[in-house]
């Protein structure tokens, strides 16, 4: 299991944990979503996600670092 | 993150026949509400609020309801105040509810759905956004759905105006039922509603092939590249400078190209047709009453020529001679303030419709359509990295670009920002360095009049003033700003008619809500130019050792000193008719830029943070903005 932060680009990753804050769930980031990194910014930017290939959020550093994730397939 | 206590306009909230439009954020609501609510209908705008909502007259049948356009959230449980909005409709009880529900991504919409089921409201489905759905691999069965909401499901494709009939159908028979028997909802959870909108969803969504399997996108069409290209580091960041260019280049050329026919309507005719009569009415009355009172207060030379006119009762045809008669031989402190140079009819419609209109409307047409687009989120998140750094989180700048419109919405959009160091930076940044729409305006006027690259060097300008004061703010500012979380819409093309409509709108509220205030700044600008207070004020040594002599600006920027405390655009507009040096237009408009928001922002800082955080902003906006104009002009001059 890795933090979110650090997931691959490129591949399949299954949210294994999040942590308790509200929006998160709202927006559809949750246990068991499946998610793979779109694009990461330099300088300690945020990381762009696909979820569930349905649609696209950023994520801070901060709270991406707190989510982990547990590699699903490679295709 | 605490939900706080929306002050929502209590007359929508407790209107009887409302119907809610209600669904996830972009799922094209507004195109819905425009499309629904139809032409021939005035719907208004509610700012005040953090989060504006739309009301529109929407007939069924041959009953009239309220359509209430509800900003998009993603549940009413509410973590944002958007999210409180919605749920306090919800709760305040709704006729029915039209919910619009994203195809491409059914699972999160329908759980929304299963939230309103709990509260017992007649509810017609509109499933949008089919055909990204099934170029995405996934067929909704419409059938199947229908009878696991228990609620008809009707299919639109929103922009073409399909489905609407079918949809308005459904929420007659449903209002109907409605009025003979208490309506109660199927409920499909009364637990976990994820786990029930997932049931839904998979009983009714058939996975083509590797479907919502495959996380790794198919997004294949000329607008998902496009979107997914603006929002990489590169090409996103040259994008975004392009981006950054045509705006400008919009405003500015735009903005001159509507001006021209207004300055020859405000200069051609509406501005002698002032004079005119004005001098005529004068000319009339100050010979008619002069008998009784006006003896004493004019000259005889006055008193004849007025006299004269009505005697030969030709006052409507007194031209210029008049004019200049009664001024050059009584002291014409009406006349002046009238229709004198900085006169009430003179500038009112000089300054606002010739010279900021034109430039604002440009504006909006831009903006507008950049909202639209979905393209803002876009730049939140390439800038996300270097705000943080300042500060601030990248969400964050959405608030700023509201404030491009108005200060006023972004302080109060503010509110949704999670943590207070989050909140001050937002209104630090947009009161020191994010002009108004009116200043855009009556910047882009001044700097437009001299070349095409004069508008971009003050831009650039405007950003290194940003950068500069979230830096120092983001010091002094103590606190700590919570991470980014933000959803990327699709990258669309705003469908025109709701592009237009929102135009209009926005239009018509400047219109309404900039007039007075602008009109109270003309009146006193007329008064202090009329009753000679502008020349005494302008005499003094000291004034004139700040702005002839730090800022080297001609005496009369001290009109724009002092209008600029009531309007943002006042603190350029009176410049812009005087022939400056590139120079001098430069310094006026960085102090502008600098210089304080007008007197209803002073308010709303007051009223939302503590009184000594809005006299601290008003007091350090006055400062910089004369320290940063002198240094300018002092470096400037040696140079130049």
């Amino acid at each position: 299991m890795i933090n979110l932060y650090d997931a691959e680009k490129g591949r399949v990753f299954q949210v294994a944990s999040v942590p308790g804050v509200g929006l998160l769930e709202n927006i559809g980031l949750r246990v068991g979503a499946r998610i793979s990194i779109e694009s990461r910014y330099a300088f300690g930017g945020p990381v762009l996600l696909r979820v569930e290939n349905a649609f696209s959020v950023a994520l801070g550093k901060d709270i991406a670092t707190q989510i982990s994730v547990k590699e699903v397939s490679t295709r | 993150m605490s939900c706080h206590n929306v002050q929502v306009d209590d007359k929508a909230l407790n209107k009887p026949n409302k119907i809610l439009l209600m669904g996830n954020p972009n799922v094209g609501k507004s195109v819905f509400f425009s499309e629904l609510t139809g032409i021939n209908v005035i719907s208004s705008n509610f700012s005040g609020t953090t989060v504006n909502f739309t009301e529109g007259r929407f007939e069924v049948g041959f009953n009239e309801y309220t359509l209430i356009d509800v900003p998009g959230v993603y549940s009413l449980t509410p973590t944002s105040e958007a999210e409180a909005v919605a749920a306090r409709f919800v709760e305040s009880g709704a006729l029915a509810v039209i919910c619009v529900l994203d195809a491409s991504n059914l699972e999160r919409n329908l759980r929304l759905a299963m939230e309103l089921t709990r509260h017992d409201i007649p509810t017609v489905y509109a499933l949008n956004m089919m055909d990204v759905a099934k170029r995405h691999g996934v067929d909704i069965d419409v059938k199947k759905l229908e009878e696991e909401l228990g609620a008809p499901v009707v299919e639109t494709i929103a922009v073409k105006r399909q489905g609407f009939d079918k949809l308005i159908f459904h929420l007659e028979a449903l209002l109907m039922q409605a009025e003979m028997e208490k309506f109660v909802a199927c409920r499909k959870c009364e637990g976990c509603p994820w786990a029930a909108a997932r049931d839904i969803c998979n009983r009714s969504c058939n996975f083509n092939g590797d479907g919502c399997e495959n996380t790794r996108g198919r997004r294949s069409s000329f607008l998902d590249k496009l979107g997914d290209k603006m929002v990489k580091p590169f090409p996103g960041l040259p994008i975004a400078s392009l981006v950054m260019v045509l705006l400008v280049g919009v405003v500015v050329f735009g903005g001159r190209l509507l001006r021209m026919p207004l300055i020859m309507l405000v200069d051609g005719l509406i501005v002698p047709f002032f004079r005119n009569v004005f001098e005529g009415i004068f000319g009339f009355f100050a010979g008619y009453d002069s008998v009784f009172t006006y003896r004493y207060l004019f000259y005889d030379g006055g008193f004849q020529t007025g006299f004269r006119v009505f005697v030969d009762g030709s006052f409507h045809s007194v031209g210029y001679d008049v004019y200049s008669a009664i001024a050059n031989n009584m002291p014409s402190v009406f006349l002046n303030v009238l229709i004198g140079e900085y006169g009430i009819f003179i500038i009112s419609f000089q300054w606002i419709i010739a010279l900021i209109l034109p430039y604002v409307f440009a504006f909006y047409l831009a903006i507008t359509f950049l909202e639209d687009s979905g393209y803002l989120p876009r730049v939140s998140v390439l800038f996300d990295n270097i705000m943080r750094k300042l500060g601030v989180q990248g969400g964050s700048l959405i608030h700023m670009f509201l404030a491009l419109g108005c200060a006023i919405p972004a302080i109060l959009g503010s509110r949704a920002a999670t943590t207070k160091k989050e909140r001050r930076m937002i209104a630090v940044i947009v009161c020191f360095a994010v002009p108004c729409i009116s200043q855009i305006g009556a910047l882009a006027a001044l700097m437009g009049e001299f070349s095409w690259w004069m508008p971009i060097v003050m831009v650039l300008f405007a950003l290194l003033m940003f950068v500069l004061v979230a830096f120092v703010a983001g010091k002094v500012i103590k606190g700590k700003t919570d991470p980014l979380i933000l959803e990327i819409p699709n990258l669309l093309l705003p469908n025109a008619k709701t592009y237009f409509r929102k135009l209009a709108i926005r239009m018509k509220h400047f219109l309404k809500d900039a007039e007075v205030p602008m009109l109270i700044a003309v009146f006193i600008a007329a008064l202090l130019a009329g009753t000679g207070i502008l020349n005494i004020v302008a005499s003094n040594p000291q004034v004139q050792a700040v702005v002839s002599g730090w800022l080297g600006l001609p005496e009369e920027a001290v009109v724009s000193l002092i209008l600029g405390i009531v309007r943002r655009e006042m603190s350029v507009a009176p410049l812009i008719l005087l022939n400056l040096t590139y120079l001098q237009a430069f310094v006026a408009g960085a102090v502008s830029l600098l210089y304080l928001p007008c007197l209803s922002v002073f308010g709303i800082l007051a009223k939302e943070f503590k009184i000594r955080f809005a006299i601290a902003i008003f007091v350090g906006t006055i400062v910089t903005a004369i320290l940063v104009g002198g240094i300018i002009n002092q470096i400037g001059q040696l140079f130049l």
